[in-house]
């Protein structure tokens, strides 16, 4: 280290916090105004980082694994009692399903309808969290590499999680439904009245554009309509469990506070989704445009 | 501002490496503990602001060892890990230095509570001021609940982060 004279030493560190100060001022508007000119640095810095975090995120989830057998050890008799009656129900609904599936499939080839493009599945830990009252994303340890693309879906077993928004080579973010930023087309299931489920960072986004305000009632089920061919039709959403001044609010059927895994559906059709726009007109709102690109395509 | 600094007990020279690192090594830590994916249900919209405690603690007691480049660099980090918004997390942490350092001779060699008074208006102002600037960034009124929320669970943690961070100060640099 060069050394300096005590005098010298506080001169610079008395310029240096005012120009950092405003550095980081210019580089909040900057990438405010232009929202790509980080992103390969932010791919950069979360692939350079995505080994580190993959390794503390794996102890975690063991952590979590023995607090859920604990649990499990000591509920074992209530949740076998639990467990029998849910899989008396489940497979009453097995046949029933079954049953669907079977005229379904046979209406179908009266119709002639176009089969649904097949899905595969990419499966990622969840390494990092926004960790932040303003935003909702994730990290997961899957990239180009493992062959997710910008605008798939990253969902659960029980339904949506969200959307990626940047991947990198080994690491990609998924912008959470709940998030201030993510608009995802969606329709209520009983009516098939559209709408577009708008996080706004709380627990239970809203949703916005009904055709009219008699079009959902409070149990409703919304799955994602597919418009816009980013995401597969029909993924379980949510439920609506709120009507109030501010519209329906829906309640996710993932609790995405405490994901550790999810799944990257690949509709096939994630190549159609246009790369990275060029800055718009509209500057400083890219990213809601972006977001709302989904239902305009 | 710096000069009053200095002027104040004159911080006992350092030369082992790891001393030296120290305070770098664990607010860079705090960054990567604060985007872990702990898996508690709705911790990630209340996560405490583990860097503000390390930058404060560091600033009282070594802020020569935590110089504003290596706050601007760990806030960017922390920016680009968390997906939060460029720059935020940097200014944060730099008016902190700001604000610690006017204020640092009424702290060093007080006892704890008055240090953790001094935190508690800090992290109660970071707050406000990242709440003021995330609805400026987002075009639109944000839900301060969470905030306060978080800015509540910061301040508890602080004592248990500032032992554990004199713990390890007083381990490899020897008392001061």
């Amino acid at each position: 280290m060069i050394r300096l004279s005590p005098q010298m030493r506080a001169a610079i560190q008395r310029t240096m916090l005012p120009l950092l100060i405003l550095l980081s001022g210019a580089i909040i508007v900057l990438g405010k105004a232009d929202q790509l000119l980080f992103d390969s640095l932010r791919t950069t810095v979360s692939d350079g980082v995505a080994p580190v975090l993959d390794a503390v995120a794996q102890p975690l989830n063991a952590v979590g694994n023995v607090v859920d057998r604990a649990k499990m050890a000591v509920l074992t008799y209530q949740e076998n009692v639990r467990l029998e009656t849910e899989n008396e129900k489940l497979l009453h609904w097995q046949q029933t399903a079954l049953n669907l599936d079977a005229e379904n499939k046979e209406l179908r080839g009266l119709l002639k309808a176009v089969p649904d493009a097949a899905l595969s599945y990419v499966t990622a830990r969840v390494i990092a969290n926004s960790g932040g009252a303003f935003v909702r994303m994730i990290l997961i340890d899957a990239g180009t590499e493992n062959r997710v693309a910008r605008g798939q879906a990253a969902i659960t077993g029980e339904g949506l999680v969200g959307r990626l928004t940047e991947v990198g080579d080994r690491a990609a973010r998924v912008l959470l439904i709940t998030d201030l930023n993510s608009r995802i087309p969606v329709t209520i299931e009983s009516t098939h009245a559209p709408a577009v489920l708008a996080g706004d960072n709380s627990e239970r986004p809203r949703l916005l554009y009904l055709p009219s305000s008699d079009a959902v009632k409070i149990g409703d089920r919304v799955v994602t309509s597919g418009e816009g061919g980013v995401f597969p039709p029909r993924l379980p959403v949510g439920v609506v469990a709120s009507i109030d001044s501010t519209g329906p609010r829906i309640e996710p059927y993932v609790e995405l506070s405490q994901l550790g895994y999810v799944l990257v559906v690949d509709y096939g059709l994630s190549r159609s989704l246009p790369q990275p726009l060029p800055p718009l007109a509209r500057t400083g709102r890219r990213s809601k445009a972006e977001a709302a690109d989904g239902v305009t395509h | 501002m710096a000069l009053k600094v200095f002027s104040i007990p004159a911080l006992p020279r350092v030369n082992n490496g790891a001393a030296r690192l120290l305070p770098v090594a664990t607010t860079l830590l705090a960054a990567v503990i604060s985007v872990l994916p702990l898996q508690i249900p709705g911790y990630a919209a209340l996560t405490p602001v583990f860097t503000l405690m390390a930058a404060y603690h560091w600033t009282i007691y070594r802020p020569d060892l935590l110089p504003p480049l290596a706050l601007f660099i760990i806030g960017l980090t922390e920016d680009l890990l968390a997906g939060s918004p460029i720059g935020v997390n940097a200014m944060l942490l730099l008016l902190t230095r700001i604000a610690v350092l006017g204020h640092r001779r009424y702290f060093v060699n007080r006892n704890f509570p008055f240090v953790w008074t001094g935190f508690t208006l800090l992290a109660a102002a970071a707050m406000f001021g990242l709440w003021g600037l995330h609805c400026v960034i987002d075009l639109s009124l944000l839900d301060f609940r969470n905030a306060i929320i978080r800015a509540a669970l910061t301040i508890a943690i602080f004592p248990l982060a500032s032992f554990m961070l004199g713990r390890a100060q007083r381990a490899v640099m020897g008392a001061g």
